[in-house]
């Protein structure tokens, strides 16, 4: 049942597995890290075990709430990550996450995220008062390898057209989104190179294509 | 360029990205002092499915509490946790925006002022309830929320 | 405790241009001696609720130049108080005070820098870099009677930036104005400059 207000859970009472507390070393580095629409929570293995069986058990928490949770397949777990996608999808939540080791009947106590908030670390989110749209808008580079010449364009579809190309040329494209609101990192795509034919004639057309995920990965026909 | 919309009140001259970069500078050090995290004060009952019209009202609530008893209360933390710069910004920010809205005060929007007045007791009854020092912690650690729901008037 | 025999700083004043604030002030001077100036400010905030709270500058704290970059400090578009005080060794000034506060919508936005080239058939253009806080209109129109003018807005500033995919032998001619969102002003319009493809630019 859940617990009264203002009592922060008790740490040990998050964890059915029973297990004995006994100063095992937690695990390290717990963090939750955000790409491409997943949140996966990493964590190093506890210091001062290597070779021993240990598994890892995670425990999640949505903050304001009472319970912590857990999630079945990441429990007693020989892998250093978890997907917590699903769990943590509400973007207007905030989550804590904690991992235990578990070795035999011992176990150590939880190591904790700080406080995560989705919407801060995604790509792509803006929300209106009823529903959540994504506007992206992508930042294309232009370079036309023959003149050495760089340029860029903003487009928010998913397709670009660049005509009027000179012939007999190699051109490099390479992408990266931008989203109105909080600042978040976006990394760039890989570039994609494509040559134009020799015959001046044809006014060849380059259709750049963005995937949905993002960073784009550019398809370049 | 881009301005606040809260229904009729209409503030420009604030970026929100200072905002944001302001409280992401400190967010880790602040959140971390906050142990009560089963409790959560601006809460979906408090910010969800706000009207334009009373968007102005919740608004002015809030960032004036923020300014009289949050930020006036929790300035010794900020200066012991060093990051009176990012306190500042956020601070000055508040007062640019809270000086520039103008809700009508006319009797017809009364319902609409006391539905958005409702919410805010609410957050400020939450607040209340708990230790100052901590409550004090605990909103200053929730201005990402604060932030989130303004940008939704961020057009 | 240092006793306060050095002169205060004399003549605080604000230079102000496309959102770069540079405060400066007459230097001390004590012959064959260095002084190091302390420049603290506070903002609207601090001044309403908490009037004896100062905070030291980003850059200045300490500095030897009679000036100082505040435009770190100068984070929201409200009035800001500004005290610069010099030291030597354990001498102290008493501290000078901005006359008028100062408020960075004041600033002076000048006209953007503008390059206009071509690459092929591609009308490309380079605008100053501002920094972050600037945002840029820029207007087009072909160089012919009747031509319409279009707009077209650019986020940044320092990168090439593709106009217009234009037709062989048109002539363009292009102009741009900066748009700043912290304090809801744009400057005025830079010179136009034109250019014809498959020819050289022509300045007017």
């Amino acid at each position: 049942e859940p617990l009264p207000p203002h009592v922060t859970p008790n740490p040990l009472s998050s964890f059915p597995v029973p297990c004995v507390h006994a100063g095992l070393p937690k695990p390290t580095n717990i963090t939750f890290s955000s790409i491409n629409m997943e949140n996966i929570l990493q964590w190093s293995p506890p210091e001062g075990l290597q070779g021993a069986e240990v598994t890892d058990t995670v425990r999640y928490f949505i903050y304001g709430q009472k319970k912590w949770l857990s999630k079945s397949e990441c429990r007693n777990i020989l892998r250093t990550y978890c997907n917590l996608s699903a769990e943590t999808s509400d973007y207007e939540h905030q989550y804590y996450a904690r991992v235990k080791a578990v070795w035999g009947t011992n176990c150590s106590k939880g190591a904790q995220t700080g406080r995560f908030y989705p919407f801060l670390e995604k790509v792509a989110l803006t929300t209106d008062k009823k529903s959540i749209s994504i506007v992206l808008t992508y930042n294309v580079s232009i370079y036309n390898t023959k003149a050495n010449k760089t340029w860029s364009q903003c487009v928010t579809n998913q397709m670009l057209v660049l005509s009027w190309l000179e012939p007999d040329t190699l051109y490099c494209v390479h992408v990266a989104s931008f989203v109105p609101g909080p600042p978040r990192l976006a990394q760039p795509s890989e570039k994609q190179c494509v040559s134009t034919l020799k015959d001046p004639a044809s006014a060849l057309k380059v259709k750049i294509l963005f995937w949905y995920v993002l960073p784009a990965s550019v398809t370049v026909s | 360029g881009q301005e606040f919309q809260f229904g009729s009140c209409r503030v420009e001259g604030v970026v929100l990205q200072e905002l944001w970069a302001a409280f992401r500078a400190v967010k880790d050090v602040v959140q971390a002092q906050d142990n009560i995290t089963g409790v959560r004060l601006l809460r979906k009952e408090v910010l969800q499915n706000v009207s334009d019209a009373e968007s102005c009202y919740l608004i002015q609530a809030l960032l004036k509490f923020y300014l009289d008893t949050v930020f006036k209360n929790y300035h010794g933390k900020a200066a012991e946790f060093r990051i009176l710069k990012s306190f500042s910004t956020l601070a000055n920010n508040f007062i640019a925006i809270t000086s520039r809205l103008r809700p009508s005060q006319e009797n017809e929007m009364f319902s609409i002022s006391e539905s958005a007045r409702r919410r805010f007791l609410l957050f400020q009854r939450e607040f209340k309830q708990l230790d100052v020092e901590a409550a004090l912690t605990k909103a200053f650690g929730e201005v990402d929320i604060l932030l989130t729901w303004m940008e939704k008037f961020y057009q | 405790d240092g006793v306060a025999v050095l002169t205060a700083p004399q003549n605080l004043s604000v230079q102000s241009t496309n959102m770069k604030h540079l405060l400066t002030w007459s230097p001390v001077v004590v012959p064959g001696e260095i002084i190091d100036y302390f420049v603290e400010y506070q903002g609207e905030y601090e001044s309403l609720y908490m009037s004896h709270i100062w905070i030291p500058s980003s850059w200045c704290s300490p500095t030897e130049n009679p000036e100082c970059d505040i435009t770190d400090d100068i984070t929201a578009t409200v009035l800001y108080n500004l005290r610069v005080r010099a030291t030597l060794g354990s001498q102290t000034s008493a501290w000078s005070t901005l006359k008028h506060p100062f408020n960075r919508n004041s600033t002076i936005l000048t006209p953007p820098g503008l390059e206009v080239s071509k690459d092929g058939f591609h009308l490309v253009i380079k605008l100053e870099d501002l920094g972050p806080q600037f945002e840029f209109l820029v207007a087009y129109w072909r160089r012919e009677p009747g031509a319409k003018e279009h707009i077209k807005m650019v986020r940044n500033g320092g990168v090439p930036v593709l106009l217009e995919t234009a037709e062989p032998g048109a002539a363009y001619c292009v102009k741009a104005q900066t748009f700043v969102k912290a304090i809801g002003r744009h400057s005025a319009f830079s010179q136009a400059e034109c250019v014809k493809l498959q020819g050289e630019a022509l300045s007017l």
